[in-house]
């Protein structure tokens, strides 16, 4: 997968590059938003991480000519102003996914692979990791024989974390795909959420399937 | 005494001494004409009926005088009312409005230009700090961005140690903290400059009510504090539905947070008349009442040692009353210290 990353910040963007490199993303750098505009058209990448503030043109231009040229290119912004209004201008001008500063680097990651699989994602209504179930018709969810009981929002943080096994889910993703917050709450909710889901699903239960990621976020997996 | 007095009993003043001369001088040359005309038989009779003449006209001359120049006095002064009702209006937010021209080219038209200049020096110092803050705000995400992202790659290194591990990651924790008084510091600059509006809708309060008390039943678990929903009658407002999520979120986290081990957390939510209004009460060390009104000061911490051991960025409240404030609502606390405190939020309905 290749992907194009606008950033005028070179810092931001040497340590964007290594983390989607060592993920296995090929990774071009571009500083400038008039020479991205023109990347883009000329190279079909696969994914585009576009910041707004850049010299040369904005990020937020930058998009709305390209989706007026009929480039269809996923794009993931990233804003240092972080505000509800942005968020929503820049989906509207045609982002698929937008990321305040300062992000967590694996949930740019996780996003950017996301972008790749915009609109196939799995349908399944049974989801399973490991010897656990959950049932999305039902809203059950059982492991080793045992069904636990869900609240709403418990079950749209499992289903969420499932759906998503493997790859890490930064805190800004849950708040905003669980609880539909367009703002950082500023509370531990999440924490606690998840602390409860644990006592449900992984006590006296091996291996523990609800891996936290210190200082970045929560995953879903079979293996440590 | 107002002006428009002082200026009355003046102008009163001085048209009596007037007309008095006038009578007086009027009166000694009548005499005089008189005296002259009958020479050694003076009319008293004449005289007496001059000085009726002149008392009878002049007192009513001398009312009417009065009336008018208080009319006059009223008149002149009545743009100056105009003008010091329009200044009252004037606050942090609407500097940028201009006070009006009367269009005469008087004395007072010098004074609004000479006001408006004002005001427009004052709201050009207060945006130049707004668009400081939001600078500075903007400012301190980019290295914001750089350190947290070199540091989460460090603690993925192999090579770290756990030791220095934990270290690693109680420093993201520290620059999450920071990013979100930056955050927080640039919603309250956009708010005040008035560059936030909000998307309002028909927002059912009573479900958002619902929804933050389960959310607080939760938060409150691990303190073992009793989380309950005393009362909750279907309450429909105009408003931004994340705003309001976000201010309950917020009322609800500091109920639980202020409270201590095994406490309670009441919620309850009445339509009353033209009005919703929301209680959130808790129990805990409460709040002086001299503390009341300042706890939605930005980073207020009322009393340092009670607080500590409690996280957030010190701009919640603010946050909080922003919104109350930006949907024409109330927001005051009242509290016992060591019983409850409340914090209740008066919204008008539909």
């Amino acid at each position: 997968m290749r992907v194009l990353v606008v950033e005028d910040e070179k810092k931001t963007a040497s340590f964007v590059r290594k983390a989607l490199e060592s993920e296995g993303f090929a990774v071009d750098v571009c500083p400038r938003g008039d020479e991205a505009l023109a990347a883009a058209i000329t190279t079909p990448f696969d994914g585009i991480v576009l910041d707004i503030m850049l010299p040369g043109r904005d990020g937020l231009s930058v998009l709305r000519q390209l989706r007026a040229q009929g480039n269809r290119t996923p794009v993931l912004l990233l804003s240092a102003r972080g505000e509800v209004n942005e968020r929503v201008e820049g989906l509207n001008a045609g982002a698929d996914d937008y990321l305040p500063k300062p992000f967590v680097i694996a949930e740019l990651v996780a996003r950017v692979r996301a972008l790749g699989r915009r609109g196939s994602e799995s349908k399944a209504t049974v989801l399973r990791v490991a010897d656990l179930t959950l049932d999305t018709i039902s809203h059950r969810a059982q492991r080793g024989g045992k069904v636990f009981e869900l609240t709403a929002r418990e079950f749209r943080l499992l289903e969420f974390l499932m759906r998503s096994a493997g790859r890490i889910s930064g805190r800004m993703s849950i708040i905003e795909k669980v609880w539909d917050y367009d703002f950082d709450p500023g509370t531990n909710l999440v924490d606690v959420y998840v602390k409860r889901l644990r006592e449900k699903i992984d006590d006296g239960f091996e291996p523990k399937l609800l891996q936290t990621v210190r200082g970045v976020g929560y995953v879903m997996k079979d293996a440590p | 005494m107002t002006i428009r007095t002082r200026l009355t009993f003046w102008f009163a003043a001085v048209l009596t001494a007037s007309l008095l001369v006038m009578s007086v001088g009027t009166f000694i040359e009548i005499s005089e004409q008189l005296r002259h005309f009958h020479r050694h038989s003076p009319d008293e009779g004449a005289v007496e009926e001059t000085s009726e003449m002149i008392f009878e006209a002049g007192l009513p001359a001398v009312l009417l005088g009065l009336l008018g120049g208080w009319w006059l006095v009223r008149r002149a002064l009545a743009p100056v009312t105009d003008l010091t009702k329009a200044i009252e209006k004037i606050h942090d937010r609407n500097l940028s409005e201009r006070l009006p021209h009367s269009g005469n080219g008087d004395e007072l038209d010098r004074l609004t230009d000479v006001f408006n200049a004002m005001t427009a020096r004052l709201d050009g110092s207060f945006q130049h700090i707004r668009e400081f803050t939001l600078h500075a705000s903007h400012e301190l995400k980019t290295p914001l961005t750089i350190l947290r992202g070199e540091l989460e790659t460090a603690l993925h290194d192999e090579q770290s140690s756990a030791t220095q591990k934990e270290r690693l990651a109680s420093q993201i924790d520290e620059i999450e903290r920071l990013a979100k008084i930056v955050d927080g510091l640039t919603l309250l600059t956009k708010a005040d400059a008035g560059q936030i509006t909000l998307k309002c809708e028909s927002v059912r309060l009573d479900e958002l009510v619902r929804e933050s008390f389960a959310d607080a039943k939760i938060l409150a678990q691990p303190q073992r504090i009793e989380v309950r929903l005393d009362r909750c009658d279907e309450t429909t407002v105009t408003g931004d539905r994340h705003r309001l999520r976000q201010l309950l979120l917020n009322l609800a986290d500091n109920a639980v947070k202020y409270n201590r081990p095994g406490g309670t957390v009441n919620f309850s939510l009445l339509r009353d008349g033209t009005t919703a209004a929301l209680q959130i009460s808790n129990s805990g060390a409460g709040l002086a009442p001299e503390v009341q009104a300042r706890v939605f000061e930005r980073f207020f911490r009322g009393d340092a040692s009670h607080n500590n051991a409690v996280e957030g960025c010190g701009l919640g409240l603010s946050i909080a009353q922003w919104i109350v404030l930006a949907h024409a609502g109330k927001i005051f606390f009242t509290s016992e210290p060591d019983e409850l405190t409340t914090v209740s939020v008066q919204l008008p309905l539909k």
